[in-house]
């Protein structure tokens, strides 16, 4: 208990800061993480001491997660967003207020689909690198590297969106110039 | 939304690199090629920032999402309330995979349970008939005595058995190193008709006793896990009773037990070798006719 005590518990922030992103509401994440740390505990006989705990409580996390998705109701699918990649990088880039309001910028990432916002949140969040993001996705990495790059677009489209909503005028914004 | 017009095909190279130079996931030489052009490149610039900006916002927004001061008490106390992982593998395994073991285990249990309460009562059966011998060799061999302290001669021995038995002193005399025959006879135990042919031999620094009675409908059971062992094709049966260990042993018409006060082990090491032969000699009388039925046997 000791060693999983040392081990696992100073994570315990970072799971449910990410968790509180990816359920319904503050209760679900509560739940989640109360899950993962008994899965954890239970199977922390596997866990290798000296390797990354936090990437593997993470994984556990997301494998729970899937499971618990496939359960439910089947939203957010990755097919509804029928342009592909290489056409999107053509379109004009979002503008993006100068000032970002924390109300503004959570509003947008929940309108990001679930499969591009848990990588969006493991990478410019928790700092993980592609590799442990696949890992804990259990992903391929050039999925990893795709589905970063359309959903830090599609937040920044979403607070874009957010800003008119306020009527914020977007700070400038283009493309087109270079040396 | 208006189509971007990259400016050249290497700011439309750059603008696909962003995102992993800003999770610093670029190769260093990738890295200072990407940098190179941020520097002369206000557009690729203002894009780099544009993310930078965001991903910023997002990290400080989310980062102020702070877990309530109970929850990490709830986590230790759903921790403590859990069992012990005492079978770590089946939590590791699918519900499917339990449910078919523990149907498994139930039918297993159910065979081994029958199994266990067939060879039980095998075993009952066995001390039943070993029993016959047990109490000859007590009654006859140990508490009565009926043996001298000086071998008698085998033709005194041949005369006590009578024309019909006398032929088995040579198979036991030989089948019995280290023993001496000291008597033989026909013998009964008192309450009971039945007759026996009774060796008595002294070796191993015990008595022991080759005894031979007729069947009358006794029988030793079949199966596996009742025999102590087979000898020569004909199985062996053991169990200790009143002290004695005994090995036993059927024919067609005759039950046989070899009796003293040695280990079940040894008893049946010491008449393995003695079983067969003793079974042939047996076998040949009763097809001669040599052998009367036990009521017409005297002591």
């Amino acid at each position: 208990m000791a060693d999983f005590e040392a081990a696992a518990m100073p994570h315990l922030a970072d799971l449910y800061r990410s968790a509180s992103f990816l359920v319904h509401n503050s209760l679900d994440a509560e739940d989640l993480v109360q899950e993962v740390y008994l899965e954890a505990w239970k199977s922390f006989h596997r866990f290798a001491m000296g390797t990354n705990c936090r990437a593997w409580l993470f994984r556990i996390m997301f494998h729970r997660l899937h499971h618990l998705r496939r359960r439910l109701v089947k939203t957010s699918k990755v097919e509804a967003f029928a342009c592909p990649l290489d056409e999107d990088m053509h379109m004009a880039v979002p503008q993006v207020p100068q000032d970002i309001r924390d109300d503004d910028i959570l509003s947008a990432l929940e309108r990001v689909p679930l499969e591009f916002r848990e990588v969006v949140l493991m990478a410019d969040v928790e700092d993980f690198s592609y590799k442990e993001i696949a890992a804990i996705l259990k992903i391929p990495l050039g999925t990893v590297m795709s589905r970063l790059s359309r959903g830090r677009r599609l937040l920044r489209e979403g607070l874009a969106d957010v800003a008119r909503t306020y009527g914020i005028r977007p700070g400038s914004e283009s493309g087109g110039e270079s040396a | 939304m208006s189509t971007i017009n990259f400016g050249s095909k290497q700011c439309e190279r750059i603008r696909g690199q962003l995102d992993a130079y800003l999770s610093n996931e670029l190769l260093v030489e990738t890295t200072g090629e990407v940098a190179k052009h941020l520097a002369s490149c206000a557009a690729c610039s203002r894009e780099l920032e544009s993310l930078m900006r965001v991903r910023d916002a997002l990290r400080d927004a989310v980062g102020k999402k702070l877990p309530p001061e109970h929850l990490s008490a709830a986590v230790r106390a759903r921790i403590k309330s859990a069992r012990p992982a005492f079978f770590p593998f089946l939590q590791a395994a699918p519900a499917w995979a339990i449910a078919l073991a523990s149907i498994a285990f139930v039918i297993l249990a159910g065979v081994a349970g029958q199994q266990w309460l067939k060879v039980r009562s095998g075993r009952q059966m066995i001390a039943a008939v070993l029993t016959l011998g047990v109490s000859d060799h007590l009654h006859c061999a140990i508490r009565a005595h009926n043996y001298p302290e000086v071998a008698h001669l085998p033709d005194e021995l041949s005369k006590k058995l009578g024309p019909r038995y006398a032929g088995l002193l040579p198979v036991v005399e030989a089948k019995l190193p280290g023993f001496q025959i000291l008597e033989a006879h026909i013998c009964s135990v008192p309450g009971s008709p039945r007759k026996y042919v009774h060796f008595i031999a002294r070796g191993r620094g015990t008595i022991l006793s080759v005894i031979l009675t007729r069947r009358a409908g006794e029988s030793l059971p079949a199966g596996r896990f009742l025999v102590a062992s087979t000898s020569g094709g004909v199985d062996l049966y053991d169990a200790t009773l009143e002290g004695m260990g005994v090995v036993g042993f059927e024919t067609t018409d005759y039950l046989g037990f070899v009796v003293s006060d040695l280990g079940r082990d040894e008893m049946v090491q010491l008449t393995s070798p003695l079983v067969p032969p003793l079974c042939d000699a047996l076998n040949a009388r009763t097809e001669s006719g040599a052998l009367p039925p036990p009521q017409s046997l005297s002591s």
